[in-house]
């Protein structure tokens, strides 16, 4: 799942992740995302999460998923500009996974994936 | 760089250039050339709000052109295919994206507000501010520019 209020920066997400076999469901924001998977009957394995979006924001999601049992199996990796110490330090402490800031290049992308052991290393290559 | 510093023009244009190099010159066919175009444009201005312990816009502006070309380059498409509304996304993007990278220069701590996109910026009284740096440069032979203004504390920003 792909959570950006920027539908380029979506597409941009969705290239990397569908070229490592996801398939990939997007929302707008936060209060979409919750919609999307209430929706869905397989839990997505992956949600890639804007922090600063309309509505509700990335970690208002992320605190909202870690608080219903049905989404523990979902990895969560915030893809954000909120680069200060204390904000990523809130986004872990709320259940996030992992941390990319933007600009990210694919690899960096890809590399969290494998630390994350959600692919393998050398998949993508 | 100290996260108590001001960003100067060189800060921006290292921002800038990994922000296309990432998404807008993946290829580095068309990379962002620091020299400052023949002349400016502010077709469009693209900006995104920070308040906390520092009030100011971080803008990226160009010309209509540009703009398309930008939001064709991020969305995959054609410049002739590309709306206004995919003009606001893909620039108010990049501004988020710019001004988050420059937030981590401010004083901490600072939110960032959501992007804006305007399109009449001489007469637009929420692009006003001291500049207290700039970076021009020319894109696919059009004018860019990336700078921020500083806003009196208390002063209006979101």
């Amino acid at each position: 799942m792909v959570i950006d209020d920027s539908r380029a920066m979506r597409l941009i997400l969705r290239r990397i992740v569908s070229g490592l076999n996801f398939d990939v469901v997007e929302a707008g924001n936060g209060r979409e995302a919750l919609d999307r998977l209430a929706e869905l009957e397989v839990v997505p394995e992956l949600a890639l999460i804007d922090w600063n979006m309309p509505e509700m924001n990335g970690l208002e999601f992320v605190t909202a998923v870690r608080a219903d049992k049905k989404y523990r199996g979902m990895t969560l990796m915030m893809v954000t500009t909120e680069s200060e110490h204390g904000q990523i330090v809130r986004a872990l402490a709320a259940g996030a996974h992992e941390y990319v800031i933007k600009p990210f290049t694919p690899d960096a992308i890809v590399d969290k994936l494998v630390m994350l052991g959600l692919i393998p290393d050398g998949a993508h290559a | 760089m100290s996260a108590t510093m001001a960003p100067t023009g060189d800060d921006l244009q290292q921002i800038a250039e990994q922000v296309w190099a990432s998404y807008l010159d993946t290829d580095g066919e068309k990379p962002l050339v620091p020299l400052p175009p023949d002349k400016l444009s502010r077709d469009v201005v693209a900006g995104v709000a920070v308040s906390g312990a520092w009030h100011g816009l971080v803008l990226v502006a160009c010309s209509s052109t540009a703009s398309k070309e930008a939001a064709a380059a991020l969305l995959g498409m054609g410049a002739d295919e590309v709306s206004e509304g995919d003009v606001d996304d893909a620039l108010g993007e990049l501004a988020n994206v710019i001004g988050g990278n420059v937030k981590s220069l401010l004083p901490e701590p600072c939110t960032l507000g959501l992007p804006e996109v305007h399109n009449d910026a001489d007469n637009d009284p929420w692009l006003t501010g001291d500049e207290i740096c700039r970076f021009e440069a020319t894109w696919m032979g059009e004018p860019m520019e990336v700078s921020v203004l500083e806003k009196p504390q208390g002063g209006e920003t979101e």
